[in-house]
């Protein structure tokens, strides 16, 4: 056979393959669009029930009983259309499409594969339960944090933020540890799911700061901060000065500069010293940024000349955020020494100051 | 016979859920809404018609609801209209940018319809004064 005889028979071949995989693709879409038109007419009558309902003009509850009335067949239609309003709103139309997940026993068969042999099974119940912010269901879904499953681990972590049960706040703690050589929970899942959780955490947060791992120490300091949980700050003054682990003392550092109170300054201004880890004296030079007090205006200036420029243009940036006298004092230190380090991260931090619009703001407030 | 004018609102959202959900909400306390799907279909519908106040999702496809924003701000015929951004973006740093580009309220998703509601009658009577 000739060269080109072949060369014609795989072209002709290859282009047979491609005219079918695209008449599979056009029928597959064509099939696809059918039943989405079919299910948007089956759902039609029920979607306005459905908007009805979810917007909270259900007044005389008409809504939710059509809406609980359906047969199943319909219900397995309608039911995406619900799970999609889930995580969209709150209030009481939240609360009613839960009641209508249950009405179709949806929460009661979620409960059952909490429990399932498959990993996936459990993982959408757990997420499930979450969406539907059912308080009673914290206690089902928290066995799942010790799940052997990492991601059953995350998801349960998860619906438990959503959930919002304080209650769960220690268990999530828990399973920050590694057990069996397996990590726990990752520590920024834990530390969302606390925050969604909102302050009736406060009381867990102070037995975490105080825990003998410092993984645990470090997510409650840093949920302590981003959550603003000034209950907090006396341990978190401890954790930042004494702490063996170098992480927490960061975190704590980082939480003191949002929820710390005037005579913070001090502290957090001692710990910018020389003999400080690195990382540590550039995070208490920010923290003294978002602390925002005037006390630290002569030495976050003085940080200014020294050897690490990281930490200097980090000191520069809390002065612009101080406000005014801030400002003053990199412009000060700007034209005192033109040539000298003082006057390079100030002047830095002066043109980007004025770049985001923080110059002019600074004429009229402080 | 005198007929009362509805006031005018345009709602952008690319998500219909949410779309027909403030729509429907919104026609029911009695106002004359407008719904689009994207911002430059937002910012058609507001210089279309003379429009009180608009509901803008942030993330939409091709304009954002920040940029339908900066863009009514900066054009003299748009520039009063009252703006609510209703958005998932819920970090402190997304809040403060939506209102230093100039929107007169801020709305996170999750959301109760009931408090949008009061929110739009108070952004609206803000501006009556």
């Amino acid at each position: 056979m000739s060269a080109g005889r072949t060369f014609l028979i795989v072209g002709a071949a290859i282009g047979l393959a491609c005219a079918s995989a695209i008449i599979v693709v056009a029928i597959a879409k064509l099939r696809r669009g059918r039943v989405a038109a079919r299910s948007r007419a089956m759902l039609a009558p029920y979607r306005h029930s459905l908007i009805t309902m979810v917007s909270g003009e259900d007044d005389d509850g008409q809504a939710r009983e059509a809406l609980s009335a359906v047969p199943a067949p319909i219900w397995v239609c309608l039911r995406p259309s619900v799970v999609a309003f889930l995580p969209k709103v709150r209030g009481l139309p939240a609360d009613n499409l839960g009641e209508l997940m249950r009405a179709h026993g949806e929460i009661d068969e979620a409960t059952r594969r909490l429990t399932s042999r498959s990993a996936v099974r459990r993982a959408r119940a757990a997420y499930l339960l979450g969406l539907v912010r059912d308080p009673a269901s914290a206690a089902l879904v928290l066995p799942l944090l010790s799940d052997h499953v990492a991601d059953v681990r995350l998801v349960a972590a998860r619906a438990l933020g959503t959930i919002g049960d304080p209650a769960a706040a220690s268990g999530i703690l828990d399973a920050l540890r590694t057990q069996n050589g397996q990590i726990g929970l990752p520590a920024w899942v834990a530390a969302e799911a606390l925050l969604a959780m909102g302050p009736g955490i406060g009381p867990v947060l102070q037995i975490g700061l105080a825990s003998k791992d410092p993984a645990v120490r470090n997510v409650c300091a840093k949920v302590a901060g981003h959550g603003t949980y000034l209950s907090t700050v006396p341990q978190l003054r401890v954790l930042l000065a004494t702490d063996s682990d170098g992480d927490v003392r960061v975190s704590s550092a980082v939480a003191l500069g949002r929820v710390g109170g005037a005579h913070d300054a001090a502290i957090l201004l001692r710990h910018t010293d020389a003999s400080e880890p690195t990382v540590l004296r550039r995070t208490c030079a920010t923290a003294l940024g978002d602390l925002g007090q005037r006390e630290s205006l002569e030495a976050l200036a003085g940080l200014l000349a020294d050897d690490d420029r990281r930490l200097a243009e980090r000191a520069a940036d809390s002065l612009v955020r101080i406000g005014t006298e801030g400002i003053a004092r990199l412009r000060e230190a700007a034209v005192t020494t033109p040539q000298g380090p003082s006057a390079r991260a100030a002047g830095c931090a002066l043109e980007l100051a004025g770049l985001r619009g923080q110059l002019a703001v600074s004429l009229t407030g402080s | 016979m005198t007929e009362t004018v509805k006031t005018r609102i345009v709602v952008a959202d690319d998500d219909l859920d949410i779309l027909d959900l403030v729509v429907f909400k919104l026609n029911q306390a009695g106002f004359d809404t407008v719904a689009v799907t994207d911002g430059v279909a937002a910012l058609a519908a507001i210089e279309a018609e003379p429009t009180r106040l608009a509901i803008l999702d942030i993330m939409m496809p091709g304009l954002s609801g920040l940029d339908v924003l900066r863009n009514l701000r900066a054009n003299e015929a748009t520039k009063g209209l009252d703006v609510i951004l209703l958005t998932a973006r819920a970090r402190d740093a997304d809040v403060d940018t939506g209102f230093a580009t100039g929107a007169n309220d801020y709305v996170i998703k999750p959301f109760s319809p009931r408090e949008l509601l009061h929110r739009v009658n108070a952004v609206l009577a803000r501006g009556d004064r």
